[in-house]
């Protein structure tokens, strides 16, 4: 979809607000016009029909109160205009965010996360001024002048036509210069976020540039960036102010000649001098709501851009649902037969090509292979992120993929190599799966993923807050954190995605030894980077190009010259 | 306050400009105010002659106000312009002055912003600060301007009704934005907060999907940022009514200082102290003053926002050159040797000990592995080697000379380092191994890539050498980048080289062939490999075994394997178990 046309649509679900805040506006500017003709009447009585303050106190006391509606109006306007943006911001970040849960884990993987939390973050954000300043002021825009034209033609045909000749031509001449200008501030803003991202890189990579004497250099550079940006900047300004120019231009010049021209009337006595005075105060409230549009004409361009990129994400099918409904009762035994299983994400590459093994009870199973071969797939289909495009994956008899998914993944606990911690304590953390879970069980849960240590190091235990804006926690301590979720969950089924970095010696020993623990009784799929674990496991899967090309314990592997045995060589040192 | 005048003390190379732009904003200010009161003025007179059958000299009253909306026009356009261009000279020389504070302060002065955010909340606080000539300073000087010289005009005719202009001014300038701004300052920053907290739950929700669907919490997640969400909405309506009460009473203060001029005219009027047809002079030029505070309320929140990011950046600046230069040249190394006697070392006054006691001696063209666990302080050998720190005890000499006798670049040109973690840049394959020497030409270019076996890859790359990489060009694997590095370091010939784990992330069989093409660079040269993988340290001449900051065993790869110690030890943990 077009993002202009998004944007449209969006704005069906405050309808109602939308059109309360046009309509206090309008009230607003009609209030105006009110207070223009007392303060006209006040200043003509006295001046020319020599009244006594007296007599107009009436009229001013009437002025009086006109200001207080005013601002009331004005305050009220705000506030509906905000509640109309706010419930659009509400529902659209409802939508991106079901939209991103839709997308589901496999096809997430290859967005940047920065940029989708920036779309539902500040690109929301940006919609406000939107739909709260520039949509409302689009029909003022409008209707105020229209107002004021209607009060002034009647009084003095001669201003109103000066007013009504001189209106059209400032939209239009804003949206002609302004659509050049708009193309050149865009790539104005590129190079200022270029400028931005260059000094931004030359501070992150101060130590790297120290290193190679290189930092004055940079020096010089920066200055010269900084230099072009200066002049390619100007450059722009100079024909970007000219809209700005013309409507300045326009707004005043024609508040002079209507100034001039009543004076004359007033002269030849073709006016009376409230109607003039009245006409020269409306005049420059003509232009206001035109003038307001101009400046907010920027939040269009911002919303139009947060809009391309919300719909750009929209447009983005998530992949088919996966699983099916049927469901899958409790159980502590789970026996899995993998069958020719086939699947490829993108469709002239498989990623397996025909995989068969079987998984019986308790058993572990280690998978290794170089990179690509196949293993985060396996664990991707033993999941039941992505369903097999052939063959099939039985679950003690019943196919994986017409398994309710919920009740299947009660049975699954798994570690991935860098697991997320998220924010909140390293309670939450650990109960994830069970927000419910007794401390006491929770405390065991670390105990026996051996991370009761390092917690209990944290400032505040327990309740240490963890994640984005909190403790940092190593690498082999987020390892831990997740080793004690999965023992929290009590799965049968346990998938490991080893840490390939390597740990430090005390972290590796407490790794291998929770691991050590969780497989003891479960069945056990790992993603193996390390021979200690290779060496354990009841079985051991080559994978190389999406096939099964090997399968053993490690000994009858090695005894066979094979992709193993290179494999194992290339870890450096063999049994 | 010591913060903005430190700041306007940085203006000072370009105040001529900030100046003039000044100067023509209150020109565009006073035109208008002037234009107005011209227009009521001239109506009122051109009807009173025309009621009392008379004429009147409108030539000048009518040029006056078609020159004033010239000067209107004109000068909004220059002042645009000008205090743009004052605003870019200040940011450009801002980036360059920031950038030579702290160069020397890295990376032991800027260690606590290490982190990525912290650095771009810097790069974005220096974009800041370009709000606060052209948003905060020229619209208070403007607004102060203008209310002392409607004051001026007015108290010609009476100075009461030129006070009660210059009060309600005030009000609506001064009173009124520190008002709401002090109302706004409690839920503006929950609102901050808030923000973070939505924007922290939907990484989480990103990142972390997986394991939210297989733990059955992905619901849980998404009413979580369901509820933020509705929370930031309501901190930001909080916000919202106080914004509508501050715009609300400027209006109405506007308003209320017309009235009460009119109903002071109309007295002075009755009392002939004024002429009748001045009033509605009068009340016009109040309603023009009034344009001069309009822009106040922003330019405060600008101020409050400006000052903060202002005092971010001088306390990064602030801070003490961690390794101080010498006075008098560097003085010539005897030769290339290395010696460290008896050095202490931590980051802090209050951090541990990271190095203690630690004797080496590398005589020139000597290879030594320092190996031991993680956090066992073999790195800040080379951060203290390279002098982003000093020692706190002890001392370190390079060619017989203590390092703080060297003037830092004379020293780092001796060195050829593949540091732990080495940054990328925004830019060329190319561009990126030019760092190393600017002279370096295609062949020298490509042996080094080769050496580092990364050539093959940035060969095949739709542009080979001038592709880009880093954050906004080709996303390069961690092994690619790291070969990157090394080719860099390759490139840079000095006599020492210093290698820190210099074959992290990189597959097995690449990693010994680049350790091939490594050692094979370091013949004839003084070298450093710093590692915790055991691998291919026979050919080293000695090896130091360290554990917590202190050197526990040395010798070479056969002695040491004899011997039994620790290295024998760790050995076998990674070999067998």
């Amino acid at each position: 979809m077009n993002a202009n046309l998004w944007l449209k649509h969006a704005r069906t679900s405050a309808a109602r607000p939308l059109r309360a805040a046009v309509g206090l506006g309008t009230v607003g500017g009609v209030l105006l016009v009110v207070q223009a003709w007392l303060l006209a009447r006040v200043v003509s009585a006295v001046v020319f029909d020599h009244q006594s303050l007296t007599s107009v106190m009436g009229l001013m006391w009437l002025l009086l109160g006109v200001f207080a509606a005013r601002a009331a109006v004005a305050w009220l306007t705000e506030w509906v205009a905000f509640r109309a943006a706010a419930s659009i911001k509400l529902q659209v970040r409802r939508q991106l965010m079901e939209h991103v849960r839709a997308m589901g884990p496999v096809r997430l993987i290859g967005e940047h996360s920065g940029e989708l939390a920036s779309t539902v973050t500040d690109g929301v954000e940006a919609l406000e001024a939107y739909y709260a300043r520039f949509l409302p002021q689009m029909s003022l825009a409008v209707l105020v002048p229209v107002a004021i034209l209607a009060v002034v033609f009647p009084l003095d045909w001669i201003s109103g036509l000066v007013l009504l000749v001189t209106a059209p031509v400032i939209p239009l001449m804003m949206t002609l210069i302004g659509k050049g200008a708009e193309a050149l501030n865009q790539r104005q803003w590129r190079r200022l976020a270029r400028l931005s991202a260059h000094f931004l890189d030359a501070l992150q990579g101060l130590t790297t540039l120290k290193l190679f004497n290189a930092s004055r250099r940079e020096a010089a550079v920066i200055a010269r960036l900084s230099d072009d940006y200066r002049r390619s900047t100007m450059a722009v300004l100079r024909v970007a102010f000219l809209s700005s120019l013309a409507l300045e231009f326009l707004a005043t010049v024609s508040i002079a000649l209507v100034a001039v021209l009543i004076g004359f009337r007033l002269l030849w006595g073709e006016l009376d001098f409230q109607s003039g005075f009245l006409i020269l105060l409306l005049a420059p409230e003509f232009y206001q709501p035109l003038r307001n549009l101009g400046t907010h004409y920027h939040a269009r361009m911002d919303a139009i851009g947060a809009a391309e990129r919300m719909v750009e994400l929209l447009d983005t099918p998530p992949p088919a649902a996966v699983g099916g409904g049927v469901p899958f009762p409790a159980t502590r035994r789970v026996d899995i037969e993998v069958r020719d299983v086939r699947f490829a994400y993108q469709t002239e590459h498989l990623a397996l090509d025909g995989v068969s093994f079987d998984l019986k009870h308790g058993e572990r199973v280690a998978l290794v292979g170089p990179s690509g071969a196949g293993k985060s797939t396996v664990i991707n289909l033993l999941l039941g992120f992505i369903q097999p495009a052939a063959g099939s994956i039985l679950v003690n008899g019943r196919v994986l993929h017409e398994l309710s998914p919920e009740d299947w993944l009660r049975h699954v606990a798994w570690v991935p190599q860098r697991p997320r911690v998220f924010h909140g304590t390293v309670l939450d953390n650990i109960r994830l799966g069970r927000p419910d879970a007794p401390l006491e069980a929770v405390r065991e849960a670390a105990r026996l993923a051996l991370a009761d240590g390092f917690i209990e190091a944290l400032p505040e235990g327990f309740d240490t807050l963890v994640g984005d804006g909190g403790q940092g926690l190593s690498g082999g301590q987020a390892q831990r954190l997740a080793l004690a979720r999965a023992f929290l969950k009590d799965a049968p089924l346990v998938l490991l995605d080893e840490p390939s970095a390597n740990l430090d010696m005390e972290s590796e020993r407490l790794l291998n030894a929770a691991v050590e623990r969780l497989a003891t009784g479960r069945t056990t799929v790992s993603i193996a980077h390390r021979l200690n674990t290779v060496r354990r496991a009841d079985r051991i899967l080559v994978l190389d190009h999406g096939r099964l090309v090997e399968t053993g314990t490690h000994r009858e592997l090695l005894a066979d010259p094979g992709l193993y045995d290179r494999l194992v060589h290339s870890y450096g040192e063999a049994g | 306050m010591k913060t903005l005048l430190r700041l306007t003390r940085l203006f000072r190379p370009y105040w001529r400009w900030m100046a003039l732009g000044t100067l023509l904003a209150l020109v565009v200010v006073l035109a208008n105010m002037a234009l107005l009161g011209v227009a009521g003025w001239f109506i009122a007179a051109m009807a009173a002659a025309g009621a009392a059958g008379g004429t009147m000299n409108y030539f000048t009253p009518a040029a006056a106000i078609r020159a004033f909306a010239i000067a209107r026009t004109g000068g909004r356009y220059l002042e645009r312009l000008v205090t743009h261009e004052a605003t870019l000279r200040f940011l450009a020389g801002l980036r360059v002055w920031f950038y030579e504070h702290v160069e020397p302060l890295a990376p032991a002065g800027l260690q606590h912003y290490r982190g990525g955010d912290l650095l771009s909340r810097i790069g974005a606080d220096i974009d800041a600060l370009d709000n606060l000539y052209l948003r905060t300073l020229v619209p208070m000087a403007v607004a102060a301007a203008t209310g002392l010289l409607a004051f001026a005009f007015l108290s010609l005719y009476s100075v009461p009704m030129a006070g009660i202009d210059l009060i309600f001014l005030t009000l609506a300038g001064a009173a009124v934005p520190l008002l709401t701004n002090r109302l706004a300052s409690r839920p503006g920053a929950r609102l901050v907060e808030t923000g973070s907290r939505l924007r922290t739950a939907v990484v989480d929700t990103v990142q972390g999907m997986a394991e939210l669907v297989v733990f059955g919490a992905a619901e849980a997640q998404i009413r979580d940022a369901d509820r933020l969400s509705l929370e930031l909405i309501a901190d930001q309506e909080r916000m919202s009514r106080i914004a509508g009460l501050g715009s609300a009473s400027l209006g109405l203060l506007t308003n209320l200082a017309v009235w009460l001029v009119v109903l002071l005219g109309i007295v002075l009027v009755r009392r002939d102290e004024v002429p009748a047809v001045d009033l509605p002079m009068f009340a016009l030029v109040v309603l023009g003053s009034f344009e001069a505070v309009a822009a106040l309320p922003q330019a405060y929140q600008y101020l409050g926002h400006t000052l903060a990011a202002a005092r971010r950046i001088f306390a990064v600046v602030d801070a003490p050159a961690p390794t101080p230069g010498p006075t008098g040249p560097s003085p010539a190394p005897s030769d290339h040797g290395l010696r460290l006697r008896d050095v202490s070392f931590r980051y802090a006054d209050d951090a541990p000990w990271v190095l203690r006691s630690v004797d080496l001696v590398i005589p020139e063209g000597h290879h030594l592995a320092v190996v031991g666990p993680s956090g066992s302080g073999k790195s800040s050998i080379v951060n203290l080697l390279m002098r982003f720190w000093d020692c706190d005890l002890g001392e370190i000499c390079l060619g017989g000379h203590t390092l703080r006798d060297y003037h830092s670049e004379d020293l780092r040109r001796m060195f050829s380092v593949v540091p732990q973690r080495m940054h990328l840049f925004n830019t060329t394959v190319r561009e990126n191994l030019l760092v190393a020497n600017p002279q370096a030409d295609e062949a020298q270019l490509q042996a080094a890539a080769a050496a580092a076996h990364i050539h093959d890859h940035i060969a095949g790359l739709p542009d080979g050498y001038d592709s880009y990489v880093g954050e906004a060009g080709l996303k390069l694997s961690g092994g690619q980048a790291r070969r990157l590095a090394i080719a860099r370091a390759l490139l840079k010939d000095a006599p020492i080289m210093i290698l820190d784990e210099p074959t992290e992330g990189l597959d097995a069989a690449t990693e010994r062939r680049v350790m091939d093409s490594l050692l094979s660079a370091a013949t004839g040269r003084t070298l450093v490999l710093i590692t915790h993988r055991l691998k291919g340290l026979e050919h080293m001449d000695e090896i130091a075994v360290m554990d917590e900051g202190q050197i526990v065993e040395r010798g070479t790869h056969g002695t040491l394997m004899a011997a039994s110690g620790r290295y024998r030890q760790m050995h076998e943990v990674l070999t067998a178990s």
